[in-house]
């Protein structure tokens, strides 16, 4: 029996196992080796440069304004979905009737893809006829109307922001799944003792909120550590490099200038940060599930 | 043990509501979700208003204004003039066998990890799993020369077959909890009656899968229809496009027609749009499964 169940192991896992490996495993492993080379894409022999490229890159200022621009949308992903998503899930979670057709709105942005939302957040930002500007010029602001996406002042946020839109949709969906699970009972019984609807969010619905909350953040950063997609379609990093992403930054070196040891090594750094983030991730969701236990 | 998958599950827990209230705090908050709907559903609004205008119309009006008449002119021209007949089915062609792809192979790694658990299979778990958090760039460069070797660079290969390799963790993440929810007791009876373990799989546990063979399915359905990284770094001809890389190159090509822009964002989003009205509940099980469990 056992020697049998050890046969079907095999059976059903050579293949999968393949696949990843080959696709996935191998390839991790050849960009770590590809980031000691100097290789540039045409020529088939390449040197072992060691730690060159890794000492090149924390020396390049534009490596180093794509990683500070990077830091940037971590920071603007944890705060906006978070503080958006939350609202929104509280705000729907009070039971009012059709509250299903407001949830389905708020998610719909999750369907569609980066290219699409890209496209149409040109048209909002764009100078002559794009939203902003007309909602501004009615309102008699025109002194406020910018060009936000050629604007090196503004073109960053406004490609987070509309990046965002969809992450806001996914971080409600996952907030909305946390208040449901919060028992009545609690909530009942401190307004039974007087509490009030603010005093009870901040100290019983936030803090059971946290599981949720843990999730949602990591789950941003890790999906603003490959912001390429928006980028691409919306400024390809322009106007000057001020949205220039490590992402971004990674595909320009390496598929436009065909710097394959040193876009490797860019996507080492880019795959080492991902790392540290998860294993800060696994050990707060540990600790966290610690705490309820 | 409590079924991961099962979609009755939400309102087990009598969760916390509030009640009550007056009137206006009702109409309030109508009025508050309502405004917030209205602001954040103005750019989805947005182009599917310019996709029925004439060039004319945006010219006069802008985009943010009503059509006066629905003019198809965008879609006849779009659909026919320009290559999305093209771009479309190889998009259907790289999703259709990925989403089934990698579905098959989790069912496989998942029934392996939560029916024939051996010696180290944790680890094996956690190391399949943790493909689910690497950024694609890992391994672009090396793909790339991997695909230039074998001869498939330029084809929708690449696409079929990274999109199956990256779908794994979550497939077999969903899978093995779906599978562990299913009583051991059935497996063994299967088996002392004299069933493989195939057998077992085809006909026993799959058939009760189907909630979770759906969640998986619009998930990845569509991850791999809206991706374009792939694409752009896997093939180089017009012929090779999928929809998405063509919306990006249409940017160009039609970069003052704002009206063919809109109708082919529109149909490139049907797809998608139409699994999210009909699956949604799988949909959003599945977003929120992915995320939470990882």
């Amino acid at each position: 029996m056992v020697r049998n169940q050890r046969k079907w192991v095999i059976i059903f896992s050579i293949i999968p196992l393949a696949i990843y490996t080959i696709i996935i495993i191998i390839p991790l492993l050849s960009s770590f080796y590809y980031s000691f080379t100097d290789w540039n894409g045409f020529n088939q022999e390449y040197n072992w440069v060691g730690f060159e490229n890794f000492a090149k890159i924390f020396g390049d200022k534009f490596f180093i304004n794509a990683i500070t621009n990077t830091a940037i949308w971590m920071a603007a992903a944890v705060v906006l979905p978070v503080g958006c998503g939350l609202s929104l899930a509280l705000l729907l979670h009070e039971g009012i009737w059709g509250a299903n057709l407001y949830k389905s709105l708020f998610y719909l942005p999750i369907c569609l893809s980066l290219a699409v939302i890209g496209q149409v957040w040109i048209w909002i930002y764009q100078p002559d006829w794009g939203l902003i500007n007309v909602i501004l010029r009615a309102l008699h602001l025109n002194n406020l109307t910018l060009a936000w996406l050629a604007n090196p002042k503004t073109a960053l946020l406004a490609v987070i922001i509309a990046w965002a839109w969809q992450q806001v949709g996914l971080a409600m969906v996952i907030f909305l799944a946390g208040l449901t699970s919060i028992p009545s009972e609690l909530i009942e019984a401190a307004e039974i003792d007087g509490a009030s609807y603010m005093t009870s969010l901040r100290h019983i619905v936030i803090p059971l909120l946290s599981p949720a909350t843990v999730v949602v953040i990591a789950l941003s950063i890790i999906n603003s550590l490959k912001s390429f997609d928006v980028v691409y379609m919306m400024t390809q990093g322009g106007p000057f490099h001020t949205t220039d992403t490590l992402a971004m930054f990674m595909y320009n070196e390496s598929f436009k200038k065909y710097y394959i040891g040193y876009g490797s090594s860019i996507a080492v750094v880019l795959f080492l940060i991902a790392m540290v983030i998860i294993a800060f991730y696994f050990r707060q969701v540990r600790e966290l599930e610690h705490l309820y236990d | 043990m409590t079924n991961d998958i099962g979609l009755e599950n939400e309102r087990t827990v009598k969760s916390w509501r509030r009640s009550g209230g007056s009137v206006y705090r009702k109409i309030l908050l109508y009025v508050i979700l309502t405004a917030i709907a209205i602001v954040y559903i103005m750019p989805v609004l947005g182009v599917i208003l310019t996709s029925f205008k004439l060039n004319s119309e945006i010219v006069m009006e802008g985009l943010w204004t009503l059509p006066k008449a629905l003019h198809l002119d965008n879609y006849k021209e779009v659909w026919f003039v320009a290559n999305i007949q093209t771009y479309m089915k190889n998009s259907f062609l790289v999703t259709i066998p990925a989403t089934s792809i990698s579905i098959m192979l989790g069912v496989l790694m998942g029934y392996v990890f939560s029916k024939l658990p051996f010696k180290g299979s944790e680890i094996l778990f956690m190391f399949v799993l943790a493909g689910m958090f690497f950024p694609p760039q890992i391994v672009l460069i090396p793909l790339f020369k991997f695909y230039n070797t074998v001869k498939l660079y330029d084809t929708l290969w690449p696409m079929i077959i990274t999109h199956s390799a990256f779908g794994l963790p979550i497939c077999t993440l969903i899978m093995r909890n779906f599978f562990s929810s299913i009583p051991k007791a059935i497996r063994e009876a299967a088996i002392i009656d004299g069933a493989s373990e195939l057998q077992v799989l085809l006909n026993i546990m799959l058939p009760v899968s189907l909630p979770a063979l759906a969640v998986l399915a619009t998930l990845q359905f569509t991850w791999i229809w809206n991706d374009f990284l792939f694409p752009i770094i896997f093939t180089k001809s017009d012929s090779m496009r999928t929809i998405m890389v063509g919306l990006i190159s249409m940017k160009g090509q039609y970069s003052i027609a704002y009206g063919a822009q809109g109708a082919m964002a529109v149909i490139a989003s049907m797809p998608t749009l139409i699994i999210f009205i009909f699956f949604q509940r799988y949909f959003i099980k599945g977003m929120t499964m992915g995320s939470v469990k990882g």
